[in-house]
């Protein structure tokens, strides 16, 4: 086979071949900005900020008067008795509410919903969405109302009047109901990107399985879960990282409680320790040595997945075929 | 025509935007930012409002009072200042906590008052020992704005149906600031109650469901000392071990619920605690009152209900033997920021007076910041105020100083591990000591 160089020899292809990086570049450009911006800068400044003592008592907004403390916010931090203890409550969060809601029940839902009448699936679909569209204060009163203790709680009035015994249910299963408030919202991201999926798949494909003579778990097993790999990545992944920052929603339920930060995550501490503080005085340098933590498991976690899921193969050019 | 129409309306419109700029520039701007629970505690801010045109004619200048308040969240509120005071944006008066000195002074954010104070006579009048609270690093940072008392409310309702008579019940804020009822004679009613079936187990006694002020006095109620003379960080272990025992037993004898830290204010603590029937004795604030009356138990009359089925008395002597309780004033302070912090003063001086403290005292059930305000009529005859007034003789106060956010954080994770049965009274103590070396490293001396 030969290689037909263009006219113009090899200038003319340099000229070419520049052309095409600065065309790439530039369509990557805005997204390259938004990264750099929201991303990258917050990043570096929330590492310098580690790096200081900064607190309500010297807080200033110029870089250069703020103290240089080295390492010691680290330190302070691996030395923190409670350190491990909420960095397995993360990973146990993060791992429970990812695996049952947001990839398992997200997908239940999506192939549930998408192998029902349309319309009827269209509505299940519409009423997952509701936990995320909610305001989450809003979200998490419905919740408390609901689970209250006796004689406040909507549960615990219905349990007084069946004659059976009254709990104080957050209380005493708080990583029940923090994953499970969590996870409710979470279902809804996957179930839109699976669901979208699935609904992409050429129909053909769908029906030639069927006509071959699998049964509909079959179809599900052997067709359409091969055929999502892509989304699934991308949902284990964006919601990995999503649920590592997330906190608003514990704060609100619990706030890390009840006891020794039973239900405390590492972005809880985080906003604790630099952004909420009943005393004031908050420590912007302490909670910013936790917001750097974070995010140096979040990029490596992400390229894990990336390798895990074999991210070149997975965008090289689809092999299924559309009509 | 037409041209000289448009020449004269142009001319009138610079000349009248001339005037605005001028008068502008003649009127004080005047910011002031006050955190309040609608609608008892409006008066923090609104006060300003019916003081204005006084200032102004005592100082001869226009003012434009600017007032911005809200039942913002603490934490909120006081990043907001701290952001605003960097931005250049702070308000000319801030209302917060008097320990906020202890960050905002060494911050740069405050200016001291030393100087100015002397020059308003209003000042003489408020009660000598508010002014502890408002020192840090030898100078005055702030105005007191109110004062209150964190006493035990006790159930008249539950105490009959112990047995106890009016005489007996209508004495016990007697008997307890004379010594004569301790605290352990309240936990051993607590336990009679549950015993005879009066109230349930853990509801002989609740303290607030959140880190706040409370709990220091149990520590400084066991001798406990959090500042040195010399101004120093400090923790005393067997005080610290002793409020731990003295928490965790409760909780071990069924007097206090192991999950009371939790507890939703508004959704469960307050209904539960207003009512009268449920819980025997519960630690709150005076300005819990007219929130119950008014949020609460309207629907059963409100003060007279809480008159009828609620009293408040000190919290009874530990091991010090002296009852006690503790002040947490709230405080005008004045931003660094401001350009005009003599106008600022004065409208703080103009609002400190018996007439516009009672209407905040009255309203809330904040105690009287001024001596004569126990000399008001408004004041004196107000049964609440009249009856809890007497509580600033016994009261405390939290430190100012920059490392009280990491000394009370780990003190109140030793509460948390004591009540949750985590650790014992000795183990929650190590585990807020260490806590306490960590965060403050030299800044904290263990005794």
């Amino acid at each position: 086979m030969s290689i037909l160089k263009p006219k113009g020899g090899q200038s003319q292809s340099s000229r070419n071949a520049l052309r095409s990086y600065l065309g790439a570049y530039g369509f990557m450009a805005p997204a390259g900005v938004l990264v750099i911006v929201f991303f990258l800068i917050p990043v570096a400044i929330v590492l310098y900020l580690s790096v200081t003592n900064l607190a309500s008592s010297n807080f200033t907004s110029d870089l250069a008067k703020m103290e240089f403390v080295g390492l010691r916010n680290y330190e302070t931090l691996l030395n923190d008795q409670f350190a491990r203890k909420i960095f397995f409550n993360t990973i146990f969060y993060v791992l429970f509410t990812l695996s049952i809601f947001n990839v398992s029940a997200a997908l239940i839902v999506s192939l549930l919903t998408t192998h029902i009448d349309r319309n009827a699936g269209f509505l299940f679909r519409a009423l997952w969405i509701l936990p995320r569209i909610t305001s989450p204060v809003v979200y998490i009163l419905i919740w408390k109302r609901m689970m209250a203790e006796a004689p406040f709680g909507i549960i615990n009035q219905f349990n007084e009047f069946l004659g059976q015994p009254t709990y104080n249910y957050v209380a005493t299963n708080p990583w029940v109901f923090v994953i499970v408030v969590n996870g409710f919202i979470g279902i809804s991201f996957g179930m839109i990107i699976f669901t979208s999926a699935i609904e992409s798949i050429p129909k053909d494909l769908l029906n030639a399985s069927l006509v071959d003579g699998s049964s509909k778990l079959q179809r599900i097993r052997y067709v359409i879960l091969p055929l999502i790999r892509w989304p699934l990545l991308f949902v284990v992944t964006y919601q990995t990282l999503s649920l590592l920052t997330s906190f608003v929603e514990i704060q609100l339920l619990t706030d890390g409680g009840p006891g020794l930060y039973r239900t405390e995550v590492w972005s809880l501490t985080a906003f604790h320790r630099a952004l909420s503080n009943y005393f004031g005085n908050a420590q912007w340098g302490y909670g910013s040595a936790f917001a750097v933590l974070l995010v140096l498991i979040g990029v490596v976690l992400a390229v894990v997945y990336m390798r895990v899921f074999r991210f070149d193969e997975l965008i090289a050019e689809p092999r299924v075929e559309v009509l | 025509m037409f041209r000289r129409y448009i020449f004269a309306f142009v001319l009138l419109l610079l000349l009248s935007s001339f005037a605005g700029m001028a008068m502008a520039q003649d009127a004080v701007s005047i910011t002031i930012r006050c955190i309040a629970s609608p609608p008892e505690e409006d008066w923090r801010c609104n006060n300003f409002a019916t003081v204005e045109e006084q200032v102004e004619a005592e100082l001869g200048i226009e003012i434009e009072l600017n007032l911005i308040q809200d039942n913002a969240s603490w934490g909120d509120y006081k990043n907001e200042f701290v952001l605003a005071s960097e931005a250049g944006e702070a308000p000319d008066i801030v209302l917060s906590g008097h320990e906020d000195i202890g960050a905002w002074a060494p911050a740069g954010f405050i200016i001291p008052l030393d100087d100015m104070i002397p020059m308003h006579s209003e000042f003489e009048d408020i009660v000598p020992s508010l002014w502890d609270s408002h020192g840090y690093a030898g100078q005055i940072w702030g105005i007191p704005q109110d004062a209150e008392a964190r006493p035990i409310f006790y159930s008249k309702l539950l105490l009959r149906d112990l047995g106890w008579s009016e005489e007996e019940i209508e004495s016990l804020p007697e008997r307890v600031a004379a010594g004569e009822w301790t605290f352990a004679d309240m936990m051993a009613t607590a336990e009679a109650a549950i015993d005879e079936g009066i109230v349930d187990s853990g509801n002989g006694w609740w303290h607030r469901p959140s880190n706040g002020p409370d709990f220091l006095y149990y520590y400084y109620g066991h001798g406990g000392e959090v500042l040195d003379m010399d101004g120093n960080l400090v923790v005393d272990r067997d005080a610290l071990v002793a409020t731990y025992e003295l928490l965790g037993g409760a909780v071990a004898s069924g007097v206090l619920r192991s999950d009371v830290i939790g507890l939703d204010w508004n959704e469960v603590w307050h209904p539960t605690v207003a009512q009268a029937d449920t819980v025997l004795f519960a630690a709150g604030g005076t300005w819990n009152w007219p929130n119950w009356a008014i949020n609460y138990v309207a629907d059963k009359g409100g003060d007279e209900f809480l008159f009828e089925n609620i009293g408040l008395t000190l919290i009874p002597a530990m091991a010090t033997g002296n009852a006690i309780t503790l002040t947490h004033p709230l405080t005008y302070m004045i931003s660094s920021g401001s350009e005009h912090p003599d106008v600022a003063l004065e409208l703080i001086a103009a609002i400190t007076t018996p007439e516009h403290n009672n209407k905040h005292a009255i309203d809330s059930f904040h105690l009287g910041i001024l001596n004569a305000q126990l000399e008001s009529e408004a004041y004196a005859n107000n049964r609440l105020l009249s009856s809890a007034h007497y509580m600033l003789d016994h009261t405390t106060a939290l430190p100012n100083h920059p490392g009280w956010n990491a000394w009370s954080g780990a003190y109140f994770l030793g509460i948390q591990a004591v009540e949750t049965g985590d650790a014992d009274a000795a183990g929650a103590a190590d585990i807020a000591i260490a806590q306490m070396q960590n965060e403050l490293g030299d800044g904290i001396i263990v005794r």
